[in-house]
């Protein structure tokens, strides 16, 4: 899902980085307001810790393989989608530049997709969800969604910047992430569950906010 | 996805010696993306072409292995590669070869062509940078660069923990390894190797966050609060770092005029190929 340089027009490139910057402004203010100074080592450590987590390839039936991304699970502990928007700006910005995964003209695109869109996403269908179906359930729903739609922001993206047409891009990018959205689901909910059961204080949403 | 044990050894090069390596920090990024982004507003292979040239002679006075750097590339090219490969299937213009439904469209192969120029440019001059820069000096640079100070913390502060993570992950990699453990092995349930996968990323996730913890502690005891700044070694770019940048820019304006007033005499390499 991470777009490289040259696919996306110069112009467009622009739009998404204006889009990032609006974003990390909330962000950096949402940190702000809501972590105490704790939050610039914790999110800078989770950030180094993420970036080690994408790394990890898992086997997906069907002879693929996928790696988590996480967007949904930083803003399901913090509950809040800034939290991911800063993880991951400095994530990607530091895959860019070092192994040249995903674009650098390309970083606002990136960010939009897997943090603002797959946070968002992912968090508020677990709010939506969680009082129906339970917490793990629903936040497993919010990381599959979160994959998919993210997916499908990146295929528009590429649609609209003419390099893949929508009607092939559309369905091959979605239906690929309907399955990698399961492991997605599956990696997120078990973290979710260990981290309930050793530092239940970690989650916001045991402070009561949920 | 790239092995990420593999940024060691990209630290490891990165601290050697060589004129491209001694240029300051903010120069070296500068040109990067100035690189970048020239290539992806290029609409001709003139321009990229000639500066794929010219980053292979910088590779040289890096004094990096130009196998190494192509074996990197190579790695860097499947997601970009697959989208690549559909394009003269799938872009209208006129057909020049059909095999029952299958059409290649010559706008559509151009495009292909553009598209995996632009592509190889600036993944080459990423590795360029990456090969010539350590992590923390990107840091550093992109705090000189006066980003806003939330960030720029975050990210110097990531770049310091990145090698530990990267060493507690292969260290936990070493002991599923050393029980037989295999992500891609069918003698086990796949169930139970999503849950082991799973465990290894919720224990990272801990590790990480308490981690955070202890470095924030260790921190405060250190004198450091909101208002504490990060320590810049004061070293301003040199002669020799405004030239590397000077000539950059001087090759892409006179590649510039040349496409603007000879477009019709380089034949292929001046043609629009661009579709957006």
């Amino acid at each position: 899902m991470h777009i490289p340089d040259g696919f996306i027009p110069i112009s467009q490139c622009i739009v998404y980085y204006v889009i990032l910057i609006v974003a990390l402004y909330f962000s950096v203010k949402w940190a702000r307001s809501n972590l105490d100074e704790k939050r610039i080592p914790l999110l800078a450590v989770l950030a180094a810790g993420i970036f080690a987590i994408m790394s990890m390839n898992m086997p997906i039936p069907f002879g693929t393989s996928g790696h988590m991304v996480g967007g949904a699970l930083v803003a399901i502990v913090f509950l809040a989608p800034e939290a991911a928007v800063l993880v991951f700006t400095v994530v990607l910005l530091i895959q860019a530049l070092i192994f040249g995964d995903g674009g650098i003209t390309a970083l606002g695109a990136n960010v939009l997709n897997m943090a603002i869109i797959g946070g968002s996403v992912g968090l508020y269908t677990f709010k939506g969800l969680n009082g129906m179906i339970g917490k793990y359930a629903a936040a497993g729903v919010g990381a599959w969604l979160a994959t998919v739609i993210a997916a499908l922001a990146c295929a528009i993206e590429m649609a609209i910047a003419g390099t893949f047409p929508a009607n092939i891009g559309i369905p091959s990018m979605v239906l690929y992430h309907l399955f990698i959205g399961i492991i997605e689901a599956v990696l997120t909910v078990i973290v979710l569950v260990a981290l309930d059961k050793f530092r239940p204080d970690l989650l916001a949403w045991n402070k009561g906010d949920a | 996805m790239v092995d990420i044990t593999q940024i060691m050894r990209f630290d490891d090069l990165a601290s050697q010696d060589s004129p491209i390596h001694n240029l300051e920090g903010r120069i070296k990024l500068i040109s990067t993306i100035f690189i970048i982004v020239v290539c992806v507003v290029s609409q001709e292979l003139f321009i990229p072409l000639i500066l794929e040239i010219f980053l292979l002679v910088v590779l040289k006075i890096a004094k990096l292995s130009y196998w190494d750097s192509f074996k990197r590339l190579l790695m860097l090219l499947p997601f970009g590669g697959a989208i690549i490969i559909f394009q003269p299937f799938i872009q209208p213009g006129n057909i020049i070869w059909s095999y029952s439904w299958l059409h290649v469209t010559d706008a559509g192969l151009n495009w292909a062509i553009l598209l995996l120029v632009r592509l190889i440019v600036s993944l080459t001059a990423i590795i360029i940078y990456s090969s010539t820069t350590p992590l923390q000096e990107m840091a550093s640079s992109f705090r000189k660069l006066k980003m806003p100070r939330d960030l720029a913390m975050i990210l110097s502060i990531m770049v310091r923990f990145l090698f530990l993570f990267i060493d507690e992950l292969a260290a936990i990699r070493k002991s599923q390894k050393s029980r037989n453990f295999n992500i891609h092995g069918k003698n086990t349930p796949y169930k139970w190797r999503v849950k082991q996968v799973g465990y290894t990323i919720g224990m990272m996730f801990l590790k990480a966050y308490e981690q955070g913890e202890r470095v924030h502690k260790s921190m405060v005891s250190r004198g450091f609060s909101d208002a504490s700044e990060m320590f810049d070694e004061k070293k301003s770019p040199e002669r020799s770092d405004y030239l590397y940048l000077f000539t950059i820019i001087l090759i892409v304006i006179v590649l510039e005029i040349i496409i603007f007033k000879f477009s019709g005499q380089l034949g292929y390499l001046g043609q629009n190929l661009g579709i957006n």
